[in-house]
């Protein structure tokens, strides 16, 4: 496949208007805007070509555009990308925005024209501060060259666009978190209903979309949903993606290609990571960042990378961070360190997961200190069992459930090891069978 | 399956749009107002739903996960404060998964609370304590370190809150309540996740005009009152409907007693005057009814103050009043009603007034201290720093006519040969020595008071007075409500409510019946007072008694 | 465990917004359709001027915004790129998650401290050094992954990181 969303990657002054331009780019903003598109067709053109969230949840964007209210009542509409990239090894987004920042802009010039908003803000991470130093320059080149401001290419559509930047909070991620936070508060997600797009941002109807997703949109307007859709294993996993690749593998980083990759294809493919590091075997491989389920080498034998296809797997495809883990690897020591993000990350809010990652953090510090016990590892999956499924406002309590209740039953006797002997299984690698 | 369109039958009238849905719970459907939280309907359906975080006049934060519910149709567990009502929505609430979810938040809450129930003052009245019983697990399978806050506990947060907040569960109402309530926002969530604190900016106190009410809404005892830490386990104190004497707002309070002592006031429920709040100005007046040194009635003959059984003191003063009457006629009279005493008592002075055709009468005004306190609708403001002015004022207690007040009494206008003064509990008249030499021109000065001060100790005749807690009466208040007060425990005799003093001058004067109760008083008020005559019972009963952290359903009040 | 965040320093002087950061803070308020909004711009730009938020600056931040001090001790306190004491020239900023966590990130982030002889959350003696734990940075491609100040240094190993270090000592 001819790379689209990170085509430009790489590119001398990639990240310059004036390259952007030669490229092709503004051409579909300006084919939307010139030649009388109502904002009903972009979304449609979306809908039609079923473009998931590519933040993780997977959801349909113009599905979720479908459910602002068709009266605001004269309140404006805001569109927030999700540019807080913190799902532990992701770095898509980062590409995208350090390299190709006007793909985003238009894209969200775009997605803004559809949802008739006014009022766009990019909610980056405060750690990409080259992301947000490159972002903020194209958003002066775009003001300058007329597709932001007052009156866009004469249309009569007109569109703000700031950048935004947080301050290191994870939960900020999560789409009612981000809007706490751009509001000036605590990043503590809300209660759901009601859903940003009928209240979000300042009491206003609110659409979240991430980085990766509004790029889409961008392509999806230039090429056509049809192009789109045939993109990818089935018309509910379509489109190009960006994969991020990281831990134990020969050539790590983002790779481009259609939904629905062969899992094993990214991992060892020659275009891809590689293979493992050392002629290494395969452990566990985290498909979808530190909140998805591990996945043992023999569940991706058959497995599609795309939403679909890891879900049927018990795990979720999510952001796309694939973490390879090789036959070295102490699982134990892993799912402490994922535990000791989520203790720390967590939002102190609900009960369960404030409470609940830091109990469970200390309890795998402990067997990974050897002072563990067997009746620990029942009860890690005990205390993880009664943090998710609506036991918290958000699903951050579930993502740190989730590589507990999947790595303990699949790598139970890893854990009583480390219990029994006080020590790593990993480490005494002529014991390891896989 | 087709549908085709049903004409609807013709000219039927709509139905009036309904004010309530059909809620179902645990299969049993119930009509609930519409814009209840689903806690609250469920009180009516006589379920409890465990909770921490929900607070009636507080915003939903969803947080503390207690109040897990099933809702038909709705795979995951949900919690029932954020539910939104809607006809025939079907909430189950003892389901296994309903049972199971609640007990993993209590043990969740658990883990790092501290088990020193036993040296908490919030025992007895800790909804932690209350709902581990109710819903928790006997054991823990908690085998790490507990959090704590180390010098965060056993601290004075403001003048009347000490911070424990190793107990602390999270759940913000207090942060809540000073954000939406009390508007001062001295509280916040410092840090987050696990170590998570409640506190204010660099230590400032939380020091606002309610503070006491944090305390209140703290579902455990990490924010306690300080005047009333570790004087008496709650499960030993009374309960009395009372009215706050602070001020003319009249915020119905429950008195907390034990052994004829008054250890606190707590807000009783009152929506259309205080809701759940009360001031701190007020609630620390509980002390005060606690206070007296005038045990005794005594007589003064000369410089020669006797103590006296209280008929004869009594006597002593209704001879005087005869005697000015045969000598010079009832103008020579002066009648003090006070603010601070109930309508009855003031009813009954200017009734005995009017009895002997004395016009002069009146009631002192205190604009000192003007407290205010948030209803569930509006700010309510008072414009006395007593509880009855307007009470006083309907009761007649103005100067008839051709009568004098105060103000000529006390200017030299007016000099009447004998001033009965009603109660001598206003400061601001009885320890200014001026005004009371003034007072003193008068032959005789009869007063009933409980404590004594310049205006007792300068008296002829003394009459030992009960405190709020030890009578019965109403009070009006600013927004003109009547209230009732009940009594707490009798007074210690020879100590007698106001209004049995009055009583007993009274008859003595040839008014009154004896056998009067305040009840009956009340009757002839209803009779005589304009606007006294409508009074509701339930205006009169004012508001619910609660226990500390409970928030009942106030819907029908 | 982590450390902390209840407690914000004093500067021991008033914290007043010169006027280019003033100029810079209405700029921002013309961005949002609330005061609140702009809480975490004008927190940065506090950073910016200097270098951390003191218990002064906090205040004057909520002067400047309407705000409660409480509520913006309670943002500042939950994000954690806002430092509340002073930081070294050079903060050190090893990612510790678990891509970098599974290339080596612990051992880096313990050599690191060794070397200067200070421990997480602590500053050189010099003023020249702060060393930190960060959550994942996105540099998972190239983990070990490492800021300092608004730099990444990745991948990082140890002979790296002595050169590194010492390059930033002799500058600083």
């Amino acid at each position: 496949m001819d790379k689209v969303l990170s085509r430009r990657v790489g590119m001398p002054n990639s990240q310059s208007i004036d390259t952007y331009v030669a490229d092709g780019g503004y051409a579909g903003l300006r084919k939307v805007l010139t030649e009388g598109w109502a904002p009903e067709k972009v979304t449609d053109e979306i809908k039609k070509a079923n473009v998931r969230g590519r933040g993780g949840a997977g959801f349909s964007a113009g599905v979720k555009w479908g459910f602002l209210p068709k009266d605001t009542k004269g309140k404006p509409v805001y569109l927030l990308c999700n540019a807080d990239e913190s799902e532990p090894g992701t770095f898509k987004d980062r590409l995208v925005m350090e390299n190709d920042p006007h793909q985003l802009i238009e894209g969200m010039i775009l997605a803004s024209y559809a949802i008739r908003c006014r009022d766009a803000y990019i909610y980056i991470r405060g750690e990409f501060y080259d992301g947000a130093r490159i972002l903020n320059r194209a958003v002066e080149e775009a003001y300058a060259k007329g597709f932001l401001g007052e009156n866009i290419l004469g249309s009569g559509f007109s569109l703000d666009l700031t950048v935004h930047r947080g301050a290191g909070a994870y939960i900020c991620g999560e789409e009612t978190g981000l809007i706490e936070s751009l509001e000036g508060k605590r990043g503590q997600p809300r209660i759901k209903p009601p859903f940003p797009a009928v209240s979000g941002a300042f009491a206003c109807p609110t659409i979240v979309n991430n980085v990766e997703t509004l790029c889409c949109v961008k392509h999806v307007i230039d090429r056509g949903a049809d192009w789109f859709l045939k993109l990818g294993r089935n018309e509910k996993n379509a489109g190009p993606k960006l994969f991020c690749i990281s831990g134990h593998v020969n050539r790590p980083g983002v790779y481009e290609a259609p939904m629905g990759l062969p899992f094993k294809e990214l991992i060892y493919g020659e275009a891809y990571a590689q293979g493992i590091k050392g002629g290494k075997s395969l452990k566990a491989v985290i498909p979808g960042g530190a909140s998805a389920a591990l996945l043992k080498p023999e569940e991706i034998e058959d497995c599609p990378l795309d939403f679909d296809g890891v879900a049927a797997k018990g795990s979720m495809l999510g952001s796309a961070a694939i973490i390879v883990m090789d036959e070295d690897t102490c699982i134990v020591a892993a799912v402490m360190n994922i535990l000791k993000f989520f203790s720390h990350e967590s939002c102190g809010q609900c009960t369960p997961c404030r409470e609940g990652t830091t109990w469970l953090y200390r309890v795998l510090a402990r067997i990974e200190n050897g002072q563990g016990r067997v009746e620990d590892i029942e009860l890690l999956t005990r205390v993880a069992g009664q943090m998710n499924n609506g036991m918290t406002i958000c699903v951050l309590a579930d993502g740190a459930a989730a590589p507990i209740l999947s790595a303990v039953p699949k790598f139970r006797e890893e854990f009583l090891y480390h219990v029994e002997h006080k020590r790593c299984m990993a480490a005494q690698p002529q014991l390891v069978t896989a | 399956m087709s549908s085709a369109p049903i004409a609807p039958p013709p000219a039927a009238a709509p139905p009036p749009p309904k004010d309530t849905f059909t809620v179902v719970f645990d299969g049993k459907p119930i009509e609930v107002p519409k814009n209840l939280n689903l806690i609250d309907a469920a009180r009516l359906a006589g379920i409890d739903i465990p909770h921490f975080c929900y607070h009636p006049r507080l915003s939903v934060v969803g947080q503390c996960r207690m109040c897990l519910v099933e809702i038909e149709g709705v795979p995951k567990i949900q919690a029932a404060c954020t539910v939104p009502l809607r006809e025939g929505l079907a909430v189950k609430t003892t389901t296994d998964k309903v049972k199971s979810s609640r007990a993993a938040t209590m043990e969740f809450l658990l883990i790092n609370h501290p088990l020193d129930c036993p040296i908490c003052d919030q025992a007895g009245e800790c909804t932690l304590q209350d709902n581990s019983f109710g819903y928790g697990a006997q054991l823990s399978n908690y085998d790490e370190q507990k959090r704590q806050y180390p010098t965060f506990d056993r601290t004075m947060i403001g003048p009347h809150v000490v911070a424990d907040m190793t107990r602390c569960i999270q759940c913000t109402r207090c942060i809540r309540f000073t954000q939406e309530i009390a508007g001062t926002s001295e509280l916040t969530f410092l840090d987050r996740g696990g170590r998570t604190l409640v506190w204010t900016h660099d230590g400032a106190p939380l020091a606002n005009d309610w503070s006491g009410c944090a305390a209140d809404v703290c579902p455990v005892g990490a924010l306690t009152v300080r005047d009333f830490r570790f004087r008496s386990r709650v499960w030993y104190l009374h309960k009395t409907k009372s009215v706050c004497p602070g001020c003319n707002v009249g915020c119905n309070v429950s008195i907390e007693s034990r052994d004829d002592v008054v250890y606190r006031f707590l807000p009783r429920l009152n929506p259309a005057v205080n809701d759940y709040w009360l001031c701190d100005h007020g609630r620390f007046l509980s002390e005060s009814l606690n206070a007296r040194d005038v045990h005794k009635a005594s007589i003064r003959e000369g410089s020669d103050v006797r103590d006296a059984i209280v008929p004869v003191a009594i006597e002593r003063a209704a001879r005087e009043i005869r005697a000015v009457i045969q000598k010079t006629g009832p103008s020579g009279l002066f009648f003090l009603g006070s603010a601070h005493l109930s309508n009855e008592e003031n009813f009954l002075l200017r009734k005995l007034a009017d009895h002997i055709a004395c016009p002069n009468h009146d009631v002192v005004v205190d604009k000192s201290r003007v407290r205010k306190i948030k209803s569930q609708t509006e700010w309510v403001e008072g414009d006395d720093a007593a509880p009855n002015f307007r009470g006083a004022r309907d009761m007649g207690l103005s100067p008839g006519r051709n009568g004098f007040g105060l103000d000529a009494v006390l200017s030299g206008k007016a000099s009447p040969e004998v001033i009965v003064i009603s109660d001598a509990g206003f400061a601001a008249l009885a320890d200014d020595p001026e005004r009371v030499a003034v007072l003193r021109k008068a032959r005789f000065l009869v007063v009933a008071a409980r404590n004594g001060n310049a205006l007792t100790r300068s008296a002829d005749v003394v009459l030992p007075a009960a405190s709020l807690s030890e009578k019965e009466g109403t009070f009006t208040n600013v927004q003109g409500r009547v209230q009732k007060f009940e009594r707490a425990f009798l007074p210690r005799p020879p100590v007698r409510a106001h209004w049995e003093h009055l009583l007993m001058l009274a008859t003595a004067l040839g008014y009154g019946d004896r056998n009067w109760t305040p009840t009956d008083l009340l009757g002839q008020i209803a009779d005589e007072v304009e606007g006294y005559g409508a009074v509701k019972e339930q205006e009169l009963e004012g508001g619910a008694l609660l226990k500390k952290g409970d928030f009942a359903w106030a819907g029908t009040l | 465990m982590s450390h902390t965040r209840y407690h914000i320093e004093a500067a021991g002087e008033p914290r007043n917004f010169p006027p280019e950061a003033m100029a810079r803070i209405e700029k921002l308020l013309k961005r949002y359709p609330t005061k609140q909004a702009a809480l975490l711009p004008v927190l940065w730009v506090a950073q910016e001027t200097w270098g951390w938020i003191s218990r002064e600056t906090s205040e004057e931040v909520a002067r400047v915004l309407d705000l409660p001090a409480s509520h913006v001790d309670g943002v500042l306190t939950f994000y954690t790129m806002f430092h509340l004491r002073p930081v070294g020239k050079n903060l050190l900023q090893v990612c510790t998650s678990i891509s970098c966590h599974l290339l080596g990130a612990q051992a880096l982030v313990s050599h690191c401290g060794k070397r200067l002889g200070i421990g997480l959350e602590e500053t050189t003696k010099d003023g020249k050094f702060t060393l930190i734990e960060v959550e994942c940075i996105a540099g998972c491609d190239k983990a070990p992954s490492m800021m300092v100040n608004d730099k990444y240094y990745e991948p990082m190993d140890e002979k790296k990181l002595d050169q590194l270090l010492d390059r930033l000592a002799r500058e600083s």
